[in-house]
């Protein structure tokens, strides 16, 4: 039951916390912008619209909205399950597990991409690919610092492994030093290009996912920043500061930070996934 | 927690200073490393709540935060030189390198000091690592400003090496350490000058042969 109202309000929050972000920005920027509920009223205004599918596409076009939502509830579903307080031993198999549905997820977002033959489909999904095959490896690594990680909280090597996947959730979310959502440029656009084929309720489930994908790497980073956790409202309480700090530091981010040239990113990329490998050695040996 | 954190951030700026390409990203990371040389001082002093850490990390600020990057960016200017740092070893194969080391300093601390989780022995892995990436970074640099950066940033590992170990040295001896280091830049800029006015360059691996 509390499971259930977890998923709930975990997915019914998400587009919210997208739509923080941007206020935030804006805000920073001296800018008015939309209001924080933006991004539920375009779910609404996709999800109502008609929907326009080119002549020249199979059954992957039609089935990967599906499939990536689903993989993102799954993923969601996942690491609920090996969140603090309901973790045993074996639970952190189930962290592993979210990252490969999420995987397959982007693997048939990708291939939607490509199916339309349309240009841009296919270069948004070669960067997409060439993306997150640098990402995977430190979001992996950084993951395996909380199992290997004995009792107490080793706050050096969780910062650390923090600040990795800090890095991994800028380049997944597609946010600004890698990609910029913002934008519809076809030399920087990266996880747009991908989806330009797609319209009306598939596109509106798609960028459901893309909110329900950043709460679940923000919950994860949330554990590494404050690995104490509480049960009852007061947890609830926790849980929302926590991701409203996490919410500030990526918007700051975002302002501050220029979007690097794609072949730069290999280095971003390569910095954290060798921040994760020295949390992980940190954690192993007790540090 | 705030030491692991600031310890943490130290390691980090660390690592930055390996995947720097430019003499400016360069010494921004110095200038980072050095801040969170400084909250770790200030973090201590307040702690310790003694006048002699406060003026010490008074002068970490003055020195480490604010004048030697000047100063170093100063050089950079004046020499008119092209940003690139001349590596010998490119970033992705230098972070491998750093990794290992850092690996190699916690082996030795927890060999040696056997302290886990306890902030002194993660002071102590940090400086380490610092300390060796510093040593690493004046290796693999071909530019002089490059290598100035890599004994700067040893400099700073040191110091946060003898504040673990020794809970703050005499105060006279940290304010001749201060202006050791400050002498050596000041140097070291003239040098790097006058090096680029008669060789037109500033790398290194140029100046194995004599010049005829």
């Amino acid at each position: 039951m509390i499971m259930t109202c977890k998923v709930l309000l975990i997915c019914l929050s998400a587009p919210l916390v997208s739509g923080m972000i941007r206020k935030m920005k804006n805000i920073v920027r001296m800018r008015k912008g939309p209001g924080i509920l933006q991004p539920y009223c375009d779910l609404m205004k996709l999800f109502s619209k008609e929907e326009v599918v080119s002549k020249n596409v199979s059954w992957i076009f039609y089935a990967s909205p599906a499939i990536v939502f689903s993989s993102g509830i799954s993923a969601l579903l996942l690491i609920l399950i090996a969140s603090p307080g309901y973790q045993d031993a074996g639970s952190f198999a189930f962290l592993i597990a979210a990252f490969f549905v999420l995987g397959l997820g982007r693997f048939f977002q990708a291939l939607a991409g490509i199916d339309a033959g349309s240009s841009f489909g296919g270069m948004g999904s070669s960067r997409e690919m060439f993306i997150s095959s640098f990402a995977e490896p430190a979001a992996f690594i950084s993951i395996f610092v909380l199992c290997v990680s004995g009792p107490g909280t080793p706050v050096f090597s969780f910062f650390l492994a923090a600040a990795a996947l800090f890095m991994v959730i800028l380049a997944e979310t597609s946010r600004i030093p890698v990609d910029n959502r913002e934008t519809h440029l076809e030399l920087t656009m990266v996880h747009e290009a991908m989806l330009l084929e797609y319209s009306g309720p598939s596109l509106g489930l798609i960028e459901l996912t893309g909110h329900i994908r950043q709460m679940i790497f923000f919950t994860m980073l949330s554990w590494y920043l404050f690995p104490v956790a509480r049960a009852g409202s007061l947890g609830w309480i926790l849980f929302g500061l926590r991701i409203m700090a996490i919410i500030l530091a990526v918007a700051l981010v975002e302002v501050s930070v220029a979007k690097m040239r794609l072949f730069r990113v290999v280095d971003f990329l390569s910095f954290a996934f060798f921040i994760a490998l020295v949390a992980s050695i940190a954690a192993g040996l007790g540090v | 927690m705030i030491i692991g954190i600031i310890l943490g951030c130290f390691l980090v700026s660390t690592f930055l200073l390996v995947i720097a390409k430019r003499i400016t990203a360069l010494v921004h990371a110095f200038r980072m490393q050095s801040v969170f040389l400084f909250l770790y001082t200030l973090y201590m002093s307040i702690g310790q709540q003694s006048t002699e850490l406060f003026a010490v990390c008074a002068l970490v600020l003055a020195l480490k935060v604010v004048i030697i990057p000047l100063v170093l960016m100063r050089i950079t200017r004046r020499i008119n030189t092209e940003e690139d740092l001349g590596l010998l070893i490119n970033p992705q194969i230098s972070l491998v390198v750093a990794a290992v080391l850092a690996y190699l300093s916690y082996l030795f601390t927890y060999n040696a000091m056997g302290l886990a989780h306890s902030s002194a022995s993660i002071a102590f892995v940090a400086s380490m690592a610092a300390a060796s990436i510093g040593f690493f970074l004046m290796v693999s640099r071909m530019k002089a400003l490059g290598q100035v950066v890599g004994l700067l940033v040893m400099e700073n590992a040191i110091f946060l090496a003898a504040s673990v170990i020794t809970g703050g040295m005499p105060f006279f001896a940290e304010i001749a350490l201060f202006f050791d280091v400050l002498v050596f830049v000041v140097i070291v800029e003239v040098f790097v000058y006058k090096v680029n006015r008669l060789f037109t360059h500033i790398d290194t691996s140029k100046m194995q042969s004599l010049k005829g």
